[in-house]
């Protein structure tokens, strides 16, 4: 596994090493390096324990449980909750809206924030102050931001431009259901914050290309587009998939932002709102922790992957 | 580039330039309306521009009357001044256990390393949804009940994982001869990093710091189940208590004003996070 050998440190200690002293010198420095790399680790370890270990602990065996306000007596009812899960039609009507909204937010990311980064990664005059601006949007405090977004979108009094942003949301609602321009407002924050942090995140990707690789891409290759597909994309596919999956944790965190802004008087036909509205609103703590826990498999699947597509290029030697 | 290829470059870059002004623009100008001029003017600029809705948030005293609603003043400085120091501590704590952790994980490589960083990234996966009724558990157990330290450690376990494997992957790839040159001339490891490898990583740093700021900036909710007490919230805690109908003008100019000073923090450091984020994932140096 470990590729590593601390012959620098037994070399530094001065000490002549040949055969056999030299394999047990090894196997003792290694182990006491193994010792310290524990000690080193042990801080920020003890942090996430700390603030996942537990509730995650907690998380899990409600959901086994039939806990809620009603019932404090926690009684282990095993599968009880993920069945009733799966039998209820909401359910799999919620996990498609999230699959959907996460599939299109996500694909918008990845496109404006290519686009983004190609753009900027031409020298150009203007370069620095259009890095900063695309850079903005990121920057600004999003927890609140999301909130004067949806405010703007969904005016509460009547604006200057409350007619116009009324008729949007009721030609909306009109063609996808009530509340659908509310989900609509919010994602679209979404896609406008989390494309500039993508953009920001390619173009560090970007600027790690060799330039050579681009001359001679520029040789074999008859248009851009060709370069783009056959060059670019594929060297960028390590930095696309953490910002992928970076992108799954941000797109539910300003859902939840806005309902909980919002009082929980808008529920979102995503997985983890309604996980709120049961817990929150209703009390059923178990089924609330049982659809939450439904998406891991989805995105520990979306986790293998990145890790494949970033190791492996990590395991390549410089 | 020829003369045509460099004008649509740099239309396209007016383009995303206004994209991404455009929502703060827009969330800017009605924050600067007066009452009358949000029901009569246009959307999209100001004629006569007002700082009432800022200015109000500075006020003194403990309520006010306006129409027939009486609305609470807020103690908009002190939750400026919350957020800062839970910000900056945020940072502190994340970057202080993340550098040791991830020089361990990237030059010491103790036997799984790779499932070290992978499993603290595994983290990201569990779903926050109801996390925070047995977070509130523990949060009572520390003895942090109300406090800003609560917030603190949350948002840090939240940045670490991110932090841990972006610096590990820059420490990792540094080239080893850049310690052991110092190791044969006597240094100790400590004195190595201290001097060489920790100056050098100064820009995986600040993209480690600035992913933290993202982080903490990004949070309405934990910030709003956690803190309750008025004078211990932060801005994102306390705005969030505002009556939408009456006052979203008043909280969207305490969003811009809290965004400020981020805002420069960020234009200080941008260039170093692109250049951390780069440096991190493929050379190294």
């Amino acid at each position: 596994m470990s590729s590593y050998q601390p012959e620098a440190a037994i070399r530094s200690s001065g000490v002549a090493v040949s055969g056999v002293r030299r394999s047990r010198a090894v196997q003792v420095a290694r182990r006491r390096d193994a010792w310290v790399a524990y000690a080193l680790m042990a801080p920020a370890l003890a942090i996430v324990a700390v603030v996942m270990a537990y509730p995650v602990a907690w998380e899990v065996w409600t959901s086994f449980t039939a806990f809620s306000v009603r019932d404090e007596g926690r009684a282990f009812v095993g599968v009880a909750n993920y069945r009733a899960m799966l039998a209820d039609t909401r359910f799999w009507y919620a996990l498609v809206v999230t699959i959907v909204y996460f599939a299109v937010t996500t694909g918008m990311k990845l496109a404006l924030g290519l686009g983004m980064a190609l753009l900027l990664v031409r020298p150009s005059r203007l370069r620095g102050l259009v890095f900063l601006a695309v850079f903005l949007p990121w920057a600004y405090p999003g927890g609140v931001t999301v909130v004067a977004w949806y405010w703007m979108l969904n005016p509460p009094l009547i604006t200057s431009y409350s007619l116009l942003a009324g008729n949007i949301k009721h030609a909306v609602d009109g063609v996808l259901g009530a509340g659908a321009w509310a989900f609509i407002s919010v994602a679209l924050f979404n896609v406008w914050r989390g494309g500039s942090f993508t953009a920001v995140f390619l173009l560090a990707g970007l600027n790690a290309i060799p330039t050579e690789l681009f001359d001679y891409a520029a040789l074999e290759t008859r248009n851009g587009w060709q370069r783009l597909r056959h060059v670019t994309l594929p060297l960028l596919r390590p930095f696309m998939a953490l910002a992928i999956f970076l992108s799954f944790t941000t797109a539910f965190a300003d859902l939840a932002n806005v309902w909980m802004l919002t009082g929980g008087r808008i529920i979102f036909p995503v997985i983890g709102t309604y996980a709120y509205w049961l817990g929150i609103r209703n009390g059923q703590f178990a089924e609330a922790a049982a659809w939450s826990l439904s998406l891991v498999p989805l995105l520990a699947v979306a986790l293998l992957v990145l890790f494949r597509w970033f190791d492996r290029r990590a395991e390549q030697p410089a | 580039m020829s003369r045509r290829g460099r004008w649509r470059h740099a239309f396209l870059l007016g383009v995303i330039t206004l994209y991404s002004l455009f929502p703060i623009y827009f969330i800017t100008v009605q924050s600067l309306k007066t009452p009358e001029e949000d029901v009569f003017g246009s959307p999209l600029w100001v004629a006569e521009p007002t700082f009432e809705n800022y200015t109000e948030l500075f006020e003194r005293g403990e309520a006010q009357v306006r129409g027939y609603a009486i609305l609470p003043k807020v103690p908009f400085v002190v939750w400026l001044a919350n957020s800062a120091v839970v910000l900056a501590a945020s940072v502190a704590l994340t970057l202080a256990c993340a550098v040791p952790a991830a020089y361990a994980i990237g030059r010491l490589r103790p036997t799984g390393w790779r499932w070290w960083r992978r499993g603290l990234f595994a983290t990201y996966v569990v779903p926050q949804t109801i996390l925070f009724i047995p977070m509130y558990q523990v949060v009572l157990a520390l003895g942090l009940d109300d406090s800003p330290a609560a917030l603190v450690v949350i948002y840090s376990a939240m940045a670490l994982p991110f932090c841990i494997w972006l610096l590990s992957a820059y420490y990792g790839n540094l080239p080893r001869e850049i310690e052991e040159s110092a190791l044969i001339e006597g240094a100790t490891r400590l004195t190595a990093f201290r001097r060489i490898m920790f100056p050098m990583s100064r820009n995986a740093l600040v993209a480690s710091g600035l992913f933290t700021l993202g982080t903490v900036g990004q949070d309405y909710m934990l910030a709003s189940i956690f803190l309750l007490d008025r004078y211990k919230q932060t801005v994102a805690a306390g705005l969030g208590v505002m009556d939408v109908s009456l006052e979203e003008l008043v909280a969207v100019a305490g969003v811009n004003m809290a965004a400020i000073p981020v805002v420069i923090l960020c234009a200080l450091f941008a260039r170093g996070y692109v250049r951390g984020l780069t440096a991190a994932m493929v050379e190294g140096a």
